[in-house]
Formats: structure tokens, sequence, C-alpha cells
């Protein structure tokens, strides 16, 4: 039985926030996350797009923390050594529909105090981007909309909550969860915890948690969209985050210049397809490539490398009917923060989530230290991580220097994306326990062959490293094996 | 290295950098025969080819580099060099580009479902199998018919494993006829012509596929632990990028081997080089 403070339940970037936050405090923090390493749920398959606040209901908890978590995010990103492009974004309308949708967007992102939106004619548009269907009649311009990569916002939190003292225990998937006196006692298949108070940060699971203890009353239903990546060498690229408000029902087209240079299409909407969590339909695919033929006609599909599927955890309120918990008609459209006697649950953090993990994580720490009562700040917090070094990113004198002083940092495993092996060694003393572990932390297997040329390279140097058979290294966790020393899988 | 031996014989100052530990390219994965009945009449494996070419480039005026992995050419002629060693950079009269190709991966094709583990190029296969000496996996699918799927699939039956199936999109194999005969028909892989794989099942580790009959519109599900993609080669010209005007290299640049078109023997990617080295 191990005492603490807190335990955070999950290791995506909500819980990874969170109990960054909590380190702030004079607290023992605890992350138990079922997985084999941070940010592998739901955080690995997002937009990674950092929104302003004027896509969201007017005058919700969502929009205020929208607008301050953006204005927020140089800041952030300047702390924890994570790439920020600020880009822009334009949301492209092509008629009457879509242009009336902008300007309530317009008007709401005003009086939310979003900074710097304006209307622009259509020439306007195509001079920003030249891209775009000559169709577009008007865009809704937002200078703050920017972008971030998903993990390596996520994981950067998990090292700086580290560092700051959080105890992070991998494999150890809660599965009982009672409340004893003032506090808790949580199962995992590892060991036992007591804790003072929990935090809920379960992603998917979170209403499967909270529900350990909790009457139902918020459940998850979720929605499937897909997504395509282009290489990073198209022309015709667009500059800013393109989002398109169709003129029929429906969602439209999103697209990213990603800060690792290459272009993100997405995401459709769709029934979750519940055997197969996580794949892609092939009727999604071929959506995304009509609706980017339409709106974006120069940009080359040929250049896709790669799909993947995400989860968008819908959270609607149940009630109890003949025996049956069912969901009410609509979603809940704001954050949903459950207090329950120390027990505190996010379930459903969708868009804008990323955005605001930062500042969900703050205010579930100090409503987490209120309930408490009496904590003081932890005098030895420290909000600033350093990167891995990014060779690539390098100036030539910088690069040739650190070569030189190590030899790793001149060794290239990924050609592609030119990451060298002393990145993939630091992200494997940084945690990283699976080829997807060392991806989300370097790039290496991000570029265009997609790992097939440095996955035996990875594969080999994670079990040197960790000390595993190759048999064991996995893909990404427990049932992923790449590959067999001898005899079948 | 065909290159570097004709420049050198010609009395040129020749630097051969390979990013790989030792030269051969994917010679060095190639066990199988076939190579060089017509350049040396002989019937050697891949590893013995190169091996030919190792030799005489180490008694040679070639500057052998390996380990050294050229991260961009400039316009001014000159090379950006990274190995263990350090950064260099290199300047020189003429550069010949022989970096071969990269696969198409699967993310390049309108496959659907999961991404687990076990979706392997041929070529990645064809490295784990026979450099790293691992078993890849029980039952395979391979989607399409290229000259290494062929070649994969052979050597996956004849270590004991199973190929459930070829899946090929036209209505014949691709690849040379000698590859048919001597891995598909001789091993009696079976092949599905007109199908290709629409969706892939599995949440760790590939379980399954779907095959979508391409004329009947049938799909079946061929239950499988790995899936092989043998679906073209792109000749990986990287290093020209930002080099290229109106879609023309510069003078000094020269392409050889799979770099400038893929060959289907390796024969007379080693005449081509040879007759290039001799120009420069």
């Amino acid at each position: 039985m191990e005492h603490t403070d807190i335990a955070v339940i999950g290791a995506g970037v909500l819980g990874c926030f969170a109990a960054r936050a909590l380190t702030a405090y004079d607290l023992h923090v605890t992350v138990l996350e079922a997985r084999e390493d941070a940010c592998t749920g739901i955080t690995r398959a997002n937009t990674g797009i950092v929104y302003t606040g004027c896509d969201t209901a007017p005058g919700t908890l969502k929009t205020e923390l929208c607008v301050r978590a953006n204005r927020e995010f140089d800041a952030l990103c300047r702390e924890l050594d994570v790439r920020f492009s600020r880009c822009g974004s334009l949301m492209l309308a092509f008629g009457a529909r879509a242009e009336g949708v902008l300007r309530r967007k317009l008007a709401a992102g005003r009086a939310a105090g979003v900074p710097g939106l304006r209307l622009l004619d259509r020439a306007e548009t195509l001079a920003l981007e030249p891209g775009v269907s000559g169709r577009v009649t008007m865009s809704l311009y937002a200078p703050g909309t920017g972008t971030v990569n998903p993990w390596e916002l996520g994981l950067a939190a998990f090292e700086n909550a580290r560092r700051n003292g959080a105890r992070f225990r991998f494999g150890e998937e809660v599965t009982r969860m009672t409340r004893r006196g003032r506090g808790f006692v949580l199962e995992t298949p590892k060991g036992e915890y007591t804790a003072r108070c929990v935090v809920n940060c379960a992603g998917l699971n979170a209403a499967a948690v909270r529900e350990l203890t909790e009457l139902p009353s918020v459940r998850i239903f979720p929605t499937a969209g897909d997504y395509l990546v282009l290489d990073d060498t198209v022309s015709g690229a667009p500059r800013h985050v393109l989002f398109h408000e169709p003129e029929e029902k429906g969602k439209g087209l999103t697209l990213v210049p990603t800060v690792d240079g290459n272009v993100l299409l997405g995401p459709t909407e769709r029934p979750r397809e519940s055997a197969a969590d996580w794949a892609t339909a092939q009727s999604g695919l071929t959506e995304l490539r009509a609706l980017c033929a339409e709106v974006v006609p120069a940009l080359p599909l040929d250049a896709v490398i790669r799909s993947f599927s995400a989860l968008r955890p819908n959270p609607f309120y149940v009630h109890a009917a003949a025996g049956q918990w069912v969901p009410e008609d609509r979603s809940i459209s704001s954050f949903t923060l459950l207090e329950e006697d120390g027990l505190y649950s996010m379930i459903g953090i969708k868009t804008p989530g990323l955005t605001c993990a930062h500042v969900l994580g703050q205010r579930l720490a100090a409503m987490a230290a209120e309930h408490l009562g009496g904590v003081g700040p932890n005098r030895s917090f420290d909000p600033v991580r350093r990167a891995i070094p990014a060779v690539h990113a390098m100036d030539e004198a910088s690069r040739r220097a650190l070569a030189a002083r190590c030899g790793d940092y001149g060794e290239i495993v990924c050609h592609c994306r030119d990451v060298t092996r002393g990145e993939v060694l630091e992200a494997i003393r940084r945690g990283a326990v699976t080829l997807d572990g060392i991806k989300r932390r370097t790039g290496a297997g991000m570029g265009r062959c997609q790992g097939a040329r440095c996955l035996m390279p990875l594969l080999q140097t994670l079990a040197e490293e960790t000390g595993l058979r190759a048999e064991e290294v996995t893909k990404d966790g427990a049932g992923s094996a790449v590959v067999q020393q001898d005899g079948t899988l | 290295m065909a290159a570097a031996l004709s420049a050198a014989e010609k009395g040129r100052r020749v630097l051969l950098c390979e990013r790989a530990a030792a030269l051969g390219g994917v010679l060095n994965q190639c066990l199988h025969r076939g190579f060089g009945r017509a350049w040396y009449g002989e019937d050697l494996t891949g590893v013995e080819y190169g091996g030919r070419f190792a030799a005489r480039l180490a008694h040679s005026d070639v500057t052998v580099c390996t380990g050294a992995e050229v991260l961009s050419l400039s316009a001014e002629r000159s090379a950006l060099i990274s190995g263990r060693t350090g950064l260099f950079r290199v300047s020189f009269d003429r550069c010949v580009l022989s970096a071969g190709c990269r696969e198409r991966p699967i993310g390049a094709l309108p496959v659907s479902g999961t991404r687990p583990a076990g979706v392997f190029t041929a070529g990645t296969a064809q490295m784990l199998l026979n450099v790293g000496h691992y078993s890849i996996g029980a039952a395979a699918v391979i989607l399409g018919s290229g000259d290494v799927g062929q070649i994969v699939a052979r050597q996956l039956v004849q270590s004991g494993h199973s190929v459930v199936a070829m899946v090929e999109q036209a209505d014949r194999l691709g690849g040379l006829a000698r590859n048919r005969r001597e891995c598909v028909e001789a091993y009696h892989i079976p092949v599905l012509l007109r199908a290709t794989v629409e969706q892939v099942h599995g949440a760790g580790r590939v379980s399954a596929v779907t095959v979508r009959h391409l004329d009947t519109g049938a799909r079946e599900t061929l239950e499988c632990d790995t899936l092989i993609t043998a679906v073209g080669l792109v000749p990986d010209r990287a290093l020209c990028r930002g080099l290229e005007s109106g879609g023309a290299l510069p003078d000094w640049l020269h392409l050889a081997g799979n770099c400038a078109f893929v060959h289907d023997i390796v024969d007379s990617v080693t005449a081509e080089a040879m007759a290039l080295g001799a120009e420069l």
C-alpha cells in the first residue's frame, strides 16, 4: 500500500498537465497510467490546432479558457521548449450560409476578446492563400490561431511534471476505486494506493473511472474522424490553418501546416466502429480526398504518406430510463469538470482540449489544493523543460559542434527526417519504451518512407538500451511485437 | 561503386560516401541468386555481387567513407556530410547520386483500417529477415507483385512460413518472368489477381486483411499476422531538392542506377554507371 496526496489517473496530455500543475503545490503526486508510456490514447491523434476561442459557444467556460490559453500559449511553449507556430487561420466560405456562420463567429469572437479577427473578401483571401479554390467568397482571418505537435506538448508536460516530483506509474490501470474515510483506495494490477484526492484524466475511460465510485451522470459517446498526412515537400502547401465551412450540413475540411512541415488534412466525422478503435474508414478517406480537391484543388494528393483516425470523446448527460442509462439528445457543449468530494473528473474534453490542457490542469490543481486546505507552494518547482536537441533544425555551426562533442549526434538513423542516434538515445533515456514512443519524441519514422528504413536500427537500439530482447520490442505497447527471434508469433 | 571505380580509373579523385556501415546498399539484403549473369557470366547472390565491387574499391584510389550521410548538396558544389566522426563540408567538381529507391509506404495507398505492427514494405521485410535474421510473422499477405515481393514470398515459404496470398490489382503478376517462375510458381504461392487489400484489421498486431475483388466487388477476409507491401519504388532524389531549375538538374549532378530510373537487373545498373563514371 502506497500513499499519495493526489492520484492522477491517465497520462495523456490532460493528465500530464494536471500533474505538472499539481507539482507546483507542496503535494505528493502519483500518476497512474494503464499503458507503457505517456500520450498514447486520444492525445496521439489530434489536429494539433491552438484555437482562439471564436469557434466555441460564447459565454461558456470552454470559450473563456480557450481565449486565455491562446494568449498564454507562446509563454507556455517557451517554458516547455515546444515548437509552436502561430500561423493564423482562415475560415473559408463558399456561399451565403457559410458567410452567415463567419459573421456570427466574428461577432462571438470579438465579444469573447479574441484579437485581430477580420473578414476578408475573395481577393484578400486568395492573396494570402493562392492555393484555395477561386470559388471562395469570404474568409474569417484569425491571426491568433496556431499549431503545435500534440505529442510534443504532452510529453513535454510529462517530463516537466516528473522533474518536479510527480511519480509516473505505467502499466497500472485502475481497476477498482473505493472511498475510505476522507480519501480513496485505488487498485491496479501492480498494487494498491491510498490518495486524499483523485484527478480523473482517463480520456475515453474517464466516465468508466468515475463510475467506480459515483453514479452515472456524464458518459462519452465517441465519434471517429479520419486524417491524411502529406509529405513535407509538397509545393503549394497552405501557410495558414484553413477551416472550410461547408454550405451543406456536414463537417468541413481542415488543413494544418504542421510544425513538422507536413500538411495534415482532416477530419471527417462518422460513427465509431466499436470493434476497431483507431481504424480509418474507406468512406472517410475518400471523402477527405474529394473535399480537398474541391477546397484546395492545387494540393497534390499523390503526396499522401499516411492516414490515421482519431476519436472525439463527445460527452452527454445520461439519465436512467427503463433500467438503462440513456443520453440526452445533445452533447455537452462546454468542458465537463466534475467535482465530487475529492474526486475531480474531466470527461469528454474535446476541441479545444489540447489548447486548454495547460489551463485546465491549473484549474483542477487549484480546486484540489483548495479541497485539501492549507497546501503551500512547491518552492523548488521549475516550470522550465529543455527539449531533446533537434539536430536537423540546427544551424551548421551548432550541429558541427554537437556532433564533434558526441558522435551519436552525427550518426543519422532516420534518413527522411534526419534524426540522429543521439536523439534516439535521449528519447529512450526520457522514457520511450516503444518504437512509437521514439517516433513521438524524435520524429524518427515520420517521413516519406514511414519507417521502412529505420525500423530495424531503431528496434535494435531500443533492445540494446532497454535490455529487451528484439521480440519484446513493440510498436506501441503490449500485443504489438514487430519481430520474432525464432518460431512464430 | 561502379561509377566510383570507373571515374578513378580515368584518373579522377573520387570520394564515395555511403550512409550504411558497409558498401553495397540493397544488395546486402539480397541473399538470393540471379546477380551478375550478364556482367560476370556467373550466378551470384546480391551480397557476393556487391562484395566483388567492394573488394575492387579496397584496392583502388577511391576514398571510401561508410557511415557517412550526405545531408545536403549546395549549388556551390559542396556536400554536407554527417557521421560519427563529425560534420564535414566537402567541395567537388561533379557529383553522382546513386542513392537508389525508397518504397512507397502503405499510407500512400487507399487502404483503410488500423495501423498495427506487422505491416512491412517488402524491402523492410527482406532487411529484417536477411540482415537482422529475425522472423517477421507466421502468415503473410503480400500486396503487390513486384520483384522484391515475389522474392520475399519465396523466402518466407522456404523458411517454413505461410504466404496466405499475393494480391495484385492487375490481371497479371509484375516483376521479371524469371521471378514469377522461380518464386511464385515453383513455390505455389497463392495469387489473387484483379484484387486489392482494402482494409487492415488488428489492434496491436495485424490479425487479418480485407481483400476486394475488383471485377466483382466481392470482399473476403484473409487471416494473417503480417502484411507486406510491394507496391512500387520511388527514386530517392531527396538531395536534388532545391537544385533543379526548370525541371533540369545542374550539369554537375548526375543520377546513376535506380536513382535515375528503376532497373530490372543490377548488371545493367553496373554497365550504365561504369560508362557514366568514365565520362566524368
